[in-house]
């Protein structure tokens, strides 16, 4: 079970307090309207499956609640770090 | 009789002698001893039958890597566990015990022409031989191999024992409390922090144990760690180390004491998070491979001398040492000074240390240096060894009784393996050795290859005038792997250690390969002439041993197994004989019988009454979420397909919410309570989920919105009143709330007081009749529940269940998320459209609604079905064919979702998904079932009152 | 470990004592669950103190998250709730029930199935966390003593794990 410091309890909690939220930084487009059909396809659908450095979202349901992001090596599992939702890629 | 017992020693208490049972047969016994240490005190030297050709096998080792001696311990009714290893079988009055893979008798087995006919089986015999014909596996050959095959017997009783289970965090844990362990454990106590020191033997020591002149150091050592405070757990084993130092362990509590004496759980599992983890676990000795190296009576150097120093048991009366490693001269002369006669010390090197000698003969041991075993004599026990020198293969025989093999030492990596450590080859050692780790873990001791048995040389089989493949020179015992096997898997190609071990089984036995796999090793790199490191190691992979399921499970079993959710109305419908059903976590009354009433009578009956007159329905269940602030509205408004922004306080609007995929998730009903406050409900099973996505777009998309939501469903209790009586049932009991049609219109939400409790009642339906839902604080749901209930008598009210409920909405043509959708269904595929907001510029799934799939021609679409015989109930999940003589397989263009008697309409509905279903409106199309073709056909998906004026009343 | 696995899992209807644990069912109490962007808002519409760190509790209001706080009240308390606020206050008094934990063998007994390092959370700190699959929130009292908030229809099997998890 990993160890996941959440960046707004600022303490290290067990992995069974949070689900992941798959890729981070994907933002929804502000008008889909105006998507292009294979720009929305990429949006909903196309993902990153990375041999090391992920950034992916968390969700400390158990805990205060919050999305954050985190960066995770896929090969390793070992978070190199986690941040706040809104703060820029890391 | 081979083995028995010496006069002194040990560290066994002659004062408590214990008698028990093995096969049958009365043996004696100290406290102190194991299973395996007693039946080798009382001349047992057969322990059991191989896996394969069911030759007979004695006891290999005095630890957990013991492939052979596999007992079933008898404790009583479902307390029978097999495949337990006898050297970790404790000693208690009155045990009972079984050899395993044998028929009639151990002595005596009908499997053992398997072992005459051995050249018939030899690595991938199975692969190769039961291939064809293809229907005789099933019946022939599977059924013959499966009676053959497999170890002990599995219970058949339920197993009465309770298991525990707890969480704990230390700052230091140390695996293995040997010298090594001990060691690290005091180190750290004195620096304060919790240190826990676990063990698996039943008391900790490690190969100290073995070792008399380390026992008052050990004891000084062990209270002084109590002293200091660490926590120490014997029985105790580490199974498993996953991430970041969490490591699973499983403490066994009472197999060690009779079952009258034991109380509470059976085992416990820990689940210890750890700031840094030493593993301190030690390491196993290794076989020699040599023709005839599985007699019982041939064992492990080590394992002798423990046998020997710490259970006072000589394994023989004539024992001869086959050492390519110092460690077996230093047991052969501990063992000589504790009474036990070594007839002999064979090494297969040609010389020693000049001190080894010295002492060797100074007790008068006859050594024979540059010589290797070639041969046992005897079948059940040894009777006496071929002794051939290395280089003439000049051979002579010697008699003894048991034959012990110090092939050197294989560090236990196991746990460091778990934790994706990496391992480095040592060719000193002849070993994979601890290496890298991104875990704060280290190895200490005999697992990290720091230890002061001496020197030793690795070979991979003995020197034999005998070819390999004419020996039987075991490597896997419990798998019945030979030498000669993993020459056979190279010479057909196979070079990756993960294959070899596939083809041959080598290492894939419970015991993990711990005393196989490097010999298998250094054999395929031998045969292959490649060096070890170029043909890999296998992965080693949790539990390091074998565990019971009842640890893994803690008390998770009947009623804990998992939470099962009530409502506050469960207890009046289960003393109202409703019959229930689990819905996601739920339990949900079904239906309510009467008397000896089937389930489609009752549902009939509340049906009818409900339509009639009156029902009630406990809805507590559907999720309901309070939606809080200012962009209360606009959030709603961006969520679901329809439009919140104009819904006045007061009122309610059915929602439909999609995936960003453009596919019905989740429907509901929310009352605006306020300009800024929302009660929004979900069904069921989708509470939890739904709640998560509001706030995964809250949080990460619209973090602008003032917008706030709480879970309320526990908060509130949910009667639902349905029938033309409702308002007269619910009138009498209401206070504060105008019920008149005018005042209160369907799609209406009131605050006011029922039974002199606050209420939330909306006046909705999911029935298609007038029907009210009176959220009341769940505290008060049960007294609300009786009142309505006794209010309604007059009106003869009866409630009703999910299933009822079902058939009243299908009637109605309203959906049910998960049944009539499937996650592939968009809002026109269901028909709803009439849900989506036309000038909503966005909401989540609006734009994939336009994707060109989701806009095709053809998609399925929800339709009703009338079977042509009014009887006949379709079956929910029926495929649906336009032409039903079509040869198979047909085309089937949809399937049935829902389907119903349907009591208020006399006959039978049903629900499907129809590909261009609302195109095909007055087709006749059919249902294949084993009994023929149903015609049925497509019509609306409203059976009854289409035209909804009983919902204005 | 004590025989009370039943098929059917009541709540505990009175305490339940094993050495050094007492189990029991705390009063019914007022609760609120309180959200908001600004403290300061939230607590002039409430009137209260709030705690500014999560896992604090101060009069019985603890912070579970950065915009989230939990109020554990005596009952008959009532807080005021004016709508047009950028806050959100919903009274969610019968959404859970409290488990109270008591005694010397009380940390041990929370462990059995919370997978925080119960043994050095500091006294007057609460925080939602897990008991095995289930979701509570946990609040450090004393010493020995917990409470533990949990949704109702959990609560029996809570009250029935942690029977079973006591020494016996």
């Amino acid at each position: 079970m990993l160890l996941i410091h959440c960046p707004y309890c600022e303490e290290d909690r067990p992995e069974v307090e949070f689900v992941n939220g798959g890729q981070a930084h994907i933002a929804r487009p502000a008008d889909p309207s105006s998507e292009s059909d294979a720009d929305w396809e990429k949006y909903l659908y196309i993902r990153r499956n990375p041999r090391g450095r992920h950034h992916e979202r968390w969700r400390h349901i158990h805990g205060c609640g919050r999305f954050f992001n985190a960066v995770r090596d896929t090969v390793s599992d070992r978070f190199e770090t986690t941040y706040k939702a809104g703060e820029p890629a890391k | 009789m081979s083995g028995y017992r010496l006069d002194k020693g040990g560290r066994i208490d002659r004062a408590v002698p214990l008698s028990f049972r093995f096969d049958g047969q009365d043996f004696r016994g100290f406290a102190g001893d194991t299973l395996a240490s007693a039946l080798v005190a009382g001349g047992q030297m057969l322990f059991g039958r191989s896996f394969k050709y069911r030759r007979p096998r004695g006891l290999l080792a005095t630890g957990v890597e013991e492939p052979n001696a596999l007992v079933t311990v008898d404790r009583g009714p479902g307390r029978v566990t097999p495949n337990l290893r006898a050297p970790s079988v404790a000693l208690h009055d009155g045990l009972i015990a079984q050899s395993q893979n044998r028929y009639p008798s151990l002595k005596t087995d009908f499997g053992a022409i398997n072992d005459r006919l051995g050249a018939l089986f030899p690595a991938g015999f199975y692969n190769k031989t039961f291939m064809w014909p293809r229907s005789a596996w099933e019946k022939l050959y599977e059924p013959a191999i499966r009676k053959m095959a497999g170890l002990g017997e599995s219970p058949k009783e339920r197993d009465p024992d309770h298991y525990g289970a707890t969480y704990a965090h230390c700052e230091l844990l140390v695996i293995g409390a040997g010298p090594a362990g001990i060691a690290a454990a005091m180190d750290a106590a004195a620096t304060g922090g919790r240190v826990i020191l676990i063990d698996e033997q039943e008391e900790p020591g490690g190969g100290a144990l073995a070792d008399p002149a380390q026992w008052a150091w050990l004891a000084e050592s062990l209270a002084k760690l109590a002293a200091l405070g660490v926590t120490v757990f014997s029985r105790t084993t580490a199974i498993g180390h996953y991430h970041q130092n969490f490591v699973v362990a499983v403490e066994r509590l009472t197999d060690h004491l009779a079952p009258s004496q034991a109380a509470g759980p059976r085992e416990k599992l820990w689940r210890i998070r750890a700031g840094e983890v030493v593993l301190a676990q030690g390491a196993i000795e290794r076989p020699l491979v040599f023709d005839g190296n599985d007699v019982p009576g041939v064992m492990l150097a080590s394992a002798g001398r423990a046998l020997a120093l710490r259970f006072g048991v000589a394994v023989g009366r004539a024992v001869v040492v086959m050492a390519s490693h110092d460690s077996g001269w230093r047991d052969a002369l501990a063992m000589a000074e504790a009474g036990v006669t070594i007839a002999a010390i064979v090494d297969v090197r040609p010389a020693v240390s000049s001190d080894l000698q010295a002492a060797a003969d100074a007790l008068g041991i006859a050594v024979y240096l540059n010589h290797s075993v070639t041969g046992v004599k005897g079948r059940l026990e040894v009777k006496a060894i071929t002794l051939c020198h290395n280089d003439d293969y000049l051979a002579h025989t010697l008699p003894c009784d048991a034959l012990l093999m110090a092939g050197g030492w294989t560090p236990t990596v196991h746990l460091w393996s778990h934790a994706r450590g990496t391992l480095k080859w040592d060719a000193a050692f002849g070993a994979y050795l601890p290496d890298t780790t991104v875990e704060n873990l280290r190895a200490v001791g005999g697992c990290s290859g720091n230890w002061n048995y001496g020197d030793g040389i690795v070979v991979a089989t003995l020197p034999s005038p005998k070819p390999v493949s004419k020996q039987k020179a075991f490597v896997d015992f419990q798998n019945d792997v030979k030498a000669r096997d993993i020459a056979l898997a190279v010479q057909e190609g196979f070079r990756s250690i993960e294959h070899i071990k596939r083809y041959t089984t080598n290492g894939m036995a419970t015991d993990q390969g711990k005393t196989s796999n490097l010999n298998g090793l250094q054999i395929a790199s031998e045969t292959l002439s490649k060096p070890v490191t170029a043909i890999g190691l296998t992965t080693f992979r949790p539990p390091y041993t074998p565990q019971t399921f009842g640890a893994l499970m803690g008390h998770h079993k009947d009623a804990l197994f998992q939470p099962l959710r009530k409502t506050v109305i469960d207890d009046w419908a289960a003393a109202n004989g409703a019959v229930f059903e689990n819905v996601a976590q739920w339990r949900r009354a079904r239906y309510f019988p009467q008397g000896r009433e089937s389930m489609d009578a009752a549902v009939a009956r509340e049906c009818l009454a409900t339509r009639e007159r009156v029902g009630m329905f406990d809805a507590s269940t559907l999720g309901k979420i309070e939606v809080v602030g200012p962009d209360a509205a606009e959030f709603l408004n961006r969520l679901y397909t329809n439009p919140w922004k104009a819904l006045e306080p007061g009122r309610c609007r059915y929602g439909l919410l999609l995936n960003e995929q453009g596919f019905i998730i989740d429907d509901g009903v929310a009352g605006r309570m306020a300009a800024d406050r929302f009660h929004v409900t979900t069904t069921t099973g989708g509470a939890a989920r739904v709640l998560g996505m509001m706030e995964d777009y809250l949080q990460t998309e619209w973090p602008d919105l003032n917008v706030w939501l709480t879970s309320t469903t526990e908060q509130w209790a949910v009667i639902a009143v349905q029938g033309p009586k409702a308002r007269e049932v619910i009138a009498p009991l209401v206070e504060g709330i105008d019920l008149s049609p005018e005042a209160f219109p369907h799609m209406a939400v009131r605050e006011g007081a029922i039974c002199d409790v606050p209420t939330r009642l909306f006046r909705v339906s999911f029935t298609g009749e007038l029907g009210f839902e009176v959220n009341v604080p769940a505290e008060h749901g049960r007294m609300v529940w009786e009142a309505i209930h006794a209010a309604g008598q007059e009106h003869g009210i009866v409630a009703y269940g999910t299933e009822t409920m079902h058939v009243l909405r299908a009637e109605k043509g309203f959906i049910i998320i998960g049944q009539d959708t499937d996650g592939t269904v968009t809002p026109d595929d269901a028909g709803m459209n009439w849900a989506i907001g036309k000038k909503k510029p966005d909401f989540v799934g609006k734009r994939s609604l336009a994707r060109a799939d989701l806009v095709r021609e053809g998609r399925k679409q929800l339709v009703g079905l009338l079977t042509r015989d009014p009887a006949v109930v379709l079956e929910e999940g029926a495929q649906i064919v336009v032409d039903p003589a079509e040869p198979v397989p047909m085309t089937m263009i949809g399937h049935v979702t829902s389907s119903y008697h349907s009591a208020a309409l006399g006959r039978s509905i049903a629900l499907a998904v129809v590909a261009g279903g609302r195109a095909r409106m007055g087709q006749t199309l059919h249902v294949p079932m084993p009994g023929g073709a149903i015609a049925a056909e497509v019509v609306s998906t409203v059976f009854y009152d289409a035209e909804g004026s009983r919902l204005d009343v | 470990m004590s025989e009370t696995v039943a098929a059917d899992l009541v709540l505990l209807d009175q305490p339940f004592t094993a050495p050094g644990v007492r189990i029991a069912i705390a009063p019914a109490m007022m609760r609120y669950a309180l959200r908001a962007r600004d403290p300061a808002v939230l607590s002039a519409v409430i009137g209260r103190v709030l705690p500014s760190r999560i896992g604090d509790v101060v009069d019985g209001i603890a912070c579970l998250g950065p915009d989230e706080w939990l109020a554990l009240l005596p009952a008959g308390t009532v807080l005021e709730n004016e709508t047009g606020q950028l806050v959100s206050v919903v009274d969610v008094s019968c959404r859970a029930v409290g488990i109270t934990v008591e005694g010397p063998g009380a940390v041990a007994l929370v462990a059995t199935g919370c997978p925080l390092d119960v043994e050095r959370m500091a006294v007057g700190r609460a925080t939602r966390t897990v008991f095995e699959t289930v979701e509570i929130v946990l609040w450090r009292k004393a010493v020995d003593a917990f409470h533990i908030d949990v949704w109702r229809s959990f609560a029996p099997w809570l009250g029935a794990a942690l029977v079973a998890g006591s020494p016996s």
